[in-house]
């Protein structure tokens, strides 16, 4: 036991002397543990935040009553027959989109605010299930201070929304929408409204101009017992479902939390390499110092329990840090999260709280991957016999041996993940392949940059023959092949970052492109609009009067579900079909059996996820008793939500919802003027008219949103491999202090010295780039004909981005020079005996 | 996003989300509210000044049948209180409680502009703007078990309202029907989760008008008070449902008539109200008024009423009333036993709870459950328990 604390005592007393090398461990397993801890707490927030979406100010609803096919509203005399039969746990609800004097558009939501705050209590005291959240939106309940209840149910112009939402506001900005000047009633955040606006369903109904309608009838009890009484009571007056507690959000939303996940297991494994490139240096430092203790009499059961022991509190300490930043980490990614999950799937994401599980979690994770890490190397140590006092590099003979078996491992990875990937169906499986590749490419690495390095050798040697110079050069080149080792753990750690961060470019690079040709060809008119529809007969009337407009398209739609997946029903005039579907394959007779109504068209991620092939019959839910044969399969960007096409004559045959949606406007005239005419004669807002260019420019703009936070996760792990790299650097050039110093006695000048190690590292990195290359290139592919494919249905044109590639080369070469800049500055003040020493220390 | 209908409905999001940042900490004042709190002189912050326009009780005005059986909008608050000592056709005893709330949010005849002039313009047709809200509780309690629950809805004649021709009291599908502008004879129907019950009351005896001809004194130095009046003598019979058993009950019930804009004075905390059926076949209505703290003095009123219409107001110095066993329910101590002593009336009782765990676990917490009388006399009725 003695000997134990004693052991500890010294590695202690090590690392005071040598503090770069406990902080290089440190930071390694503080960036994995960071951004592990980070992206969970993100994803599980979202998570959390679709199965516990709440009614604004209530609680979850259990059923819905919602308007039955093809109608946009209830009556709200549902709402007063459901009262009136007893199920009071219900709520009415209406939201729609209302205007600002500025033209913005703005979702709001309209409830019975004294339904909504009373079912919080009541629900809770009957179910006795007093969690702490519910005791938390309890005390916002019917009388507390934050809301003037009274001023709003008497039918003040009152609005509220969140905290953080109301700043942006101000103090005394007018706020008014259609018309109605309010005021705004700023809520606390924890009351989760997120963006939302709410008010009281009397103002809801003025604004939205929808008096008497609702939205739908959230029920909060379990009415699963009462289903037919409820029926009966609607009397087809609108439909009552249950409610899916957010299955359907999350089932949309998976793909995208899976990426956010094995983004940061690469960071995790990332971060790994540099802790263990860190333990692996002290080791070698120690390597002495450890034969001398057990020299001295110390037993190997002691060191060993003290080198664990020290592992061990790195470990805790490195995660306890790592877990802290994490959380701060995911604060500062929740916003950007939430604006991508918002956009693209029109989810809602809460603040939410943190778990403890989560650090014991990424404690577990990372001590497990520590010892299997660093276990061998200590086992290494261990038994090296006690004679053989050690040389700096004792490891470098067996380097050759170890270079060989992994990339021998490398190769048969390789090849298990290039025998299954074409197998794969399902992008789960796809990423865990991917993951194999992921393994396999660092473990090649050593082995290739020791070749890279080889050939280069020969190369000089050939060169040498032709001109003559200096053996300095040829010696540098040979001194490189000897750093290979040392370095290359350091190198495949930002040789991952690099790959990934080059895969992940060509991927986003690519699908912008590709969206770019789409919307070419998806949009065929010069402007788009989309006036409310009380208004929609009187702008199509205005419009066909006009010389200037050459054609009116016409979008109809229809919220549906097929297979319990959200999809829409779409119809557009035969024209808009033909010239804007942007088909991937279709049947021979797809036109006129599709204006027959016999068949439709599906949009291709709707194809992939249900796995629906051409000449394949379909049955809709919103079209009864009729079979459809897939006829077509259409390219859809960007759209969350399933669609099918089918034919305008078929949608006016069937009775579906008459007024379109939108409507697109053909002009051989000034588009300027034409949208000028059409706001002045129907006052829509600039949100409700689009011109061409405009929703193209939106489109990309709301397609970089969507990556950022991908690539903010990539340019984080490309940040902490950079780290990695420098500190190893750091490490390796100190080290290398003393051989410098036996060069600089043999007459090479500091000059000379400083542009042979920069030479070396610059080659080592450049190698490693290089690799990189066609590494990201099939990374990428993968991602782009593999993962995008399975998990969004997206089909995109690999472009590869010679852009990015330079920028992320750039920083790589960056940070190891700075790295070897440090210590080679310092070494130039230091007297050239105390490097000499350090040689025979 | 790229559907072109998204698309063009997407300016709308953008601008807005943009500006969503992170949260800020949770606050975290626990308080729920108390009966006190409902019924005392500040409810709401911005109302505090708004008092003044509540209508005032006023000693003068006199109660008029049938006009105050209807609501009172311009008080803050009123109720329709019943409750019902019960036997089931196996003799065991069974209380049953209905009580109707208004509390009014703002004051009816306000002219003062809410908030802020930008808020002024308002909705003024629809049937969802109202300035009061209704809540409702119902309770049955036996000697073993209690059940209570709560119904709450912004006034709105679909909903929950008072309204004449036939006088009904109703919330959702809780419901008392008079006849006419009558509160009598009625039928009133209770459904929910856990019991429910519909009963038909009548009653041939005069209103008994508490305190000076309705005017309830409800503080030693008279700052508070209350129009009150009530119905002691009604009987009452019907069907209770307990857990999905129906039994036919029989019984006498009581009906108390109560509205104000201040029940409370500041100083005070709670009362504990009684309601007595003596075995000589006269009534007596008590209540205590408990001060902030000990030194505060409480408050004592009473009357004995009798079926002819007659009664006797019993002052305060008259009045000796001690708890004698306590209770305790989820951390909080309720006083389920008294003795009451008037020498006066030569009454002198010791008063049990049928059911000591009688709380009703609603917003609003209290103890209110049927009462069995020892002593001088024998007999039965309700208590309520507020502000513990």
């Amino acid at each position: 036991m003695t000997n134990f604390w004693l052991s500890l005592q010294v590695f202690l007393a090590h690392y005071r002397q040598a503090p770069l090398q406990a902080g290089a461990i440190s930071i390694g397993i503080i960036l994995a543990v960071m951004l592990l801890t980070g992206v969970r707490a993100t994803n599980e927030n979202a998570i959390q935040s679709y199965s516990s979406a709440t009614e604004l100010l209530s609680q979850q609803a259990k059923w819905n009553i919602i308007p039955s096919l093809g109608k946009k509203h209830l009556d709200e005399s549902i709402y007063f027959d459901l009262r009136a039969a007893g199920f009071n746990h219900s709520l009415p609800v209406i939201e729609g989109v209302a205007t600002s004097a500025d033209g913005k558009r703005w979702r709001v939501q309209g409830s019975d605010l004294i339904a909504a705050l009373t079912s919080l209590s009541v629900s809770s005291d009957t179910s006795k299930a007093s969690d702490s959240n519910n005791d938390e939106k309890k005390q916002t309940a019917l009388l507390s201070t934050s809301i003037p209840l009274g001023e709003i149910l008497s039918g003040a112009s009152i609005v509220m929304m969140s905290q953080s939402m109301a700043e942006q506001f101000g103090e005394k900005a007018e706020f008014s929408l259609s018309g109605v000047e309010l005021k705004i009633v700023a809520l606390d955040d924890n009351t989760n409204l997120g963006s939302s606006i709410l008010m009281d369903i009397s103002l809801a109904q003025k604004i939205l101009k929808q008096r008497g309608q609702l939205s739908y009838v959230a029920m909060f009890s379990d009415v699963s017992m009462q289903k037919s009484q409820i029926e009966g009571l609607l009397n087809q007056r609108g439909n009552l479902i249950e409610s899916d507690n957010g299955d359907s959000l999350t089932a949309l939303t998976e793909s995208f939390h899976l990426n956010l996940t094995a983004m940061s297991l690469l960071a995790f494994v990332v971060g790994l390499f540099i802790a263990y490139n860190g333990v692996r240096y002290s080791l070698l430092k120690r390597q002495r110092l450890l034969t001398q203790l057990q020299q001295l009499g110390i037993d190997k059961v002691a060191l060993m329990s003290a080198l664990f022991t020290e592992l061990l509190i790195l470990v805790v300490l490195g995660s306890v840090a790592g877990f802290i930043l994490g959380l701060q980490l995911s604060h500062w990614l929740q916003p950007m999260v939430s604006v991508t999950l918002e956009q693209l799937y029109g989810a809602k994401i809460l603040p939410g709280n943190w778990q403890w599980s989560w650090f014991f979690q990424a404690l577990g994770l990372t001590l497990f991957a520590a010892v299997a890490a660093c276990g061998s190397l200590l086992l290494q140590l261990i038994h090296q016999p006690l004679s053989g006092n050690a040389n700096h590099f004792t490891q470098i003979s067996s380097t050759a041996k170890t270079q060989k078996y992994q990339l021998i491992v490398a190769l048969v990875l390789a090849a298990i993940a290039c025998v299954l990937i074409p197998l794969s169906q399902d992008y789960r499986y796809s990423m865990a392949l991917m993951g194999l590749v992921i393994i396999a490419i660092p473990l090649a690495l050593p082995w290739s940059l020791s070749m890279m390095v080889t050939l280069l050798l020969k190369l000089l040697s050939q060169l040498q023959r032709k001109i003559r110079f200096k053996g300095l050069l040829h010696y540098q080149v040979a001194e490189t092949k000897e750093l290979v080792a040392p370095l290359s753990l350091a190198m495949m750690a930002m040789l991952l970052a690099l790959t990934a961060n080059i895969s992940m470019n060509t991927l986003v690079g690519s699908f912008e492109s590709t969206l770019k040709v789409w919307l070419e060809s998806r949009l065929h008119a010069e402007l788009y609009i989309r006036p409310a529809s009380d208004q929609m007969l009187e702008v199509e009337a205005f419009l066909a009067e006009r010389n200037d407009v050459d054609a009116i398209y016409k979008q109809w739609y229809l919220k549906s579900q097929l297979q319990k997946l959200p999809i829409n029903l779409v119809s557009r005039d035969e024209t808009s079909l033909r010239e804007t579907t942007v088909l991937k394959s279709s049947l021979d007779d797809l036109w006129p059996e599709l204006m027959a109504g016999r068949q439709l068209m599906i949009s291709e991620p709707l194809a992939i996820k249900l796995n629906i092939k051409l000449g394949d019959n379909l049955t809709l839910e919103a079209i009864p008793n009729r079979q459809f044969t897939v006829g077509g399969v259409f390219y859809d960007y960007g759209n969350p939500y399933g669609e099918i096409l089918i034919s305008p004559t078929l949608w006016q045959r069937l009775g579906l919802p008459n007024t379109p949606l939108s409507l697109a406007i053909g002009t051989s005239g000034s588009t300027d003027k034409l949208k000028q005419a059409l706001q002045d004669k129907f006052s829509l807002p600039d949100a409700m008219i689009y011109s061409q260019a405009k929703i193209k420019q939106q489109a990309i703009i709301m397609f970089k949103k969507t990556f950022s936070i991908t690539q903010v996760l990539n340019t984080l792990t490309l940040l902490v491999a950079a780290i990695g790299l420098f500190s190893a650097c750091f490490m390796l050039t100190q080290a290398r202090m003393a051989p410098m110093a036996r060069l600089y006695t043999l007459g090479v000048n500091r000059t000379q010295l400083t542009q042979m190690v920069f030479t070396q590292m610059a080659i080592i990195v450049l190698f490693t780039c290089l690799i990189a290359l066609p590494t990201g290139a099939i990374l990428g592919y993968l991602l782009i004909h593999k993962i995008t494919l399975q998990a969004f249905g997206w089909s995109i044109a690999m472009e590869w981005d010679w852009l990015a590639y330079g920028q992320v080369v750039a920083l790589a070469l960056t940070a190891s020079l700075l790295a070897v800049a440090l210590p080679l500055y310092r070494q130039t003040r230091n007297p050239l005996i105390s490097s000499l020493q350090s040689e025979v220390l | 996003m790229i559907q072109l209908t998204k698309t063009i409905g997407l300016g709308l999001n953008l601008g807005l989300l943009l500006m969503l940042s992170a949260c800020s900490e949770p606050q975290t004042s626990h308080q729920s509210i108390s009966m006190g709190k409902l019924m005392g002189p500040t409810q709401n912050n911005d109302q505090t000044e708004g008092d003044a326009t509540y209508t005032q009780v006023d000693k003068n005005r006199a109660i008029v049948f049938p006009q105050d059986h209807l609501s009172h909008p311009d008080f803050r608050q009123e109720w329709w209180y019943l409750t019902a000592n019960l036997e089931t056709a196996q003799g065991e005893k069974l209380g049953l409680q209905w009580t109707q709330f208004r509390i009014a949010l703002t004051p009816e005849n306000s002219t003062k502009i809410p908030i802020e002039t930008l808020a002024a313009i308002k909705v003024t047709e629809s049937d969802w703007v109202s300035k009061q809200i209704y809540m409702t509780h119902a309770a049955v309690t036996t000697k073993d078990e209690h059940f209570a629950e709560e119904r709450w809805s912004r006034q709105h004649p679909q909903l929950a309202d008072v309204s004449a021709e036939p006088l009904t009291i109703k919330i959702d599908d809780w419901q008392w029907t008079g006849t006419g502008n009558m509160l009598f004879p009625a039928t009133l129907a209770v459904a929910g989760d856990q019991f429910s019950y519909q009963l038909t009351l009548d009653s041939s005896a005069p209103y008994q008008r508490q305190g000076e001809q309705g005017y309830s004194v409800k503080s030693a130095d008279g700052s508070v008070a209350s129009h009150y009046y009530s119905q002691p003598f009604i009987q009452i019979s019907g069907q209770v449902t307990l857990q999905g058993e129906s039994q036919s009950v029989t019984g006498k019930a009581w009906l108390d008539r109560e509205w104000s804009s201040q029940f409370l004075n500041k100083t005070q905390a709670g009362w504990d109200w009684f309601a007595l059926r003596l075995d000589d076949g006269s009534t007596l209505m008590l209540f205590q008024l408990r001060g902030q703290t000990d030194t505060d003095t409480h408050f004592y009123s009473g009357r004995r009423m009798f079926a002819n219409g007659s009664g006797r107001n019993i002052a305060s110095k008259e009045i000796a009333i001690k708890a004698s066993s306590w209770h305790k329910i989820d951390s909080t101590r309720y006083p389920t036993s008294w003795q009451l002593n008037i020498p006066s009336e030569n009454i002198d009782l010791e008063i049990d709870a049928l059911n000591p765990n009688a709380k009703m676990p609603l917003s609003i917490p209290y103890w209110e459950g049927p009462v069995l009388i020892s002593g001088s006399h024998k007999g039965e009725g309700y208590m309520e328990l507020t502000g513990y």
